[in-house]
């Protein structure tokens, strides 16, 4: 009889914030950091128009849209991880894990091949206010990113053995990936479409 | 067991469902790009930057919600995240339009 039981009894489960309240603390705060320097940015931007304009222009949008939908992509197969390992089928949880490195490592790819095209062509970190702004935003993104492949480690090391499986770390460490999505998905609207 | 294997098969679909809305509106993108430009150089727009930034905050509420799990969370985190996303929405925009109207 109670196997029929509809799909949507989720609802009823007892509410809980995901992962330690800590990393949601971090979350907020590194948030707030974030935003500082977005609207430094924007202000700044919204004061020469033309020139941040031109530099612009030699961003490929197109590859900024790829690398947006490798790293969302990222988040989803995290997304699952934590899922699919709350389920207890951690050699599946385990896979996701590796997976959503595996989109990291596409998305760090794919920004390498951008700063080298960049600095091929002459932007640098020095050349103009678009570029400076652009390496710092990417470069500080990208060091989040690093931190994540760190934090997917601890992900799999926990997976790995009963004896350290824990549903709050494995939440703890989806929470980090995805902040380090959502930053990206800002970052990208204020480098590459905003005008 | 079979409630187990239809909850993760709908947990699966949701999952994926929300992952295409997020590649949908990055792909909006492409198209307020194209639509933006006037064949020639690119020119500032407010109407894009206003779009680009708000385009992005639902994104972001997106993946909080779902992703993050903030949906199943408690109200306080339910409306402590939904406060910031309106605090990164009044800072970004007001920095702009600051910047706009100093300029």
């Amino acid at each position: 009889m109670t196997t029929t039981q509809p799909v949507t009894a989720t609802a009823k489960e007892p509410r809980r914030v995901p992962g330690q309240p800590d990393m949601w603390v971090f979350v907020l705060f590194e948030s707030l950091v974030f935003t500082s320097y977005f609207g430094v940015y924007l202000y700044y931007r919204a004061q020469r128009e033309e020139a941040f304009l031109q530099a612009q222009s030699h961003l490929d949008l197109w590859l900024g849209v790829l690398g947006t939908i490798v790293l969302l992509t990222s988040s989803w197969s995290v997304a699952r991880c934590v899922q699919t390992a709350r389920a207890g089928q951690y050699r599946a949880a385990t896979r996701d894990a590796f997976l959503t490195a595996g989109f990291g490592v596409a998305f760090l790819a794919l920004k390498i091949v951008e700063w080298t095209g960049h600095v091929q062509a002459g932007h640098t970190f020095t050349s103009d206010d678009f570029f400076q702004h652009y390496f710092f935003l990417t470069a500080i993104h990208c060091v989040h990113l690093l931190i994540g492949f760190v934090v997917l480690g601890v992900l799999v090391h926990q997976l790995a053995s009963p004896d350290r499986r824990s549903q709050e770390t494995v939440e703890t460490c989806a929470t980090y990936w995805h902040t380090v999505d959502f930053f990206w998905v800002l970052i990208f609207a204020l480098l590459y479409v905003v005008r | 067991m079979k409630t187990a294997l239809n909850k993760k098969t709908a947990i699966d679909k949701r999952l994926l469902a929300v992952w295409a809305v997020l590649s949908a509106i990055t792909l909006i993108y492409l198209w307020i790009d194209r639509s933006a430009d006037d064949g020639g150089a690119p020119t500032a727009s407010t109407a894009v930057t206003v779009s680009a930034i708000i385009l992005a905050l639902v994104k972001v509420r997106i993946i909080m919600r779902e992703f993050m799990e903030v949906r199943h969370a408690p109200a306080l985190l339910r409306r402590l995240t939904d406060l910031w996303v309106v605090l990164m929405a009044a800072s970004l925009l007001g920095m702009y339009f600051v910047g706009k109207a100093v300029a």
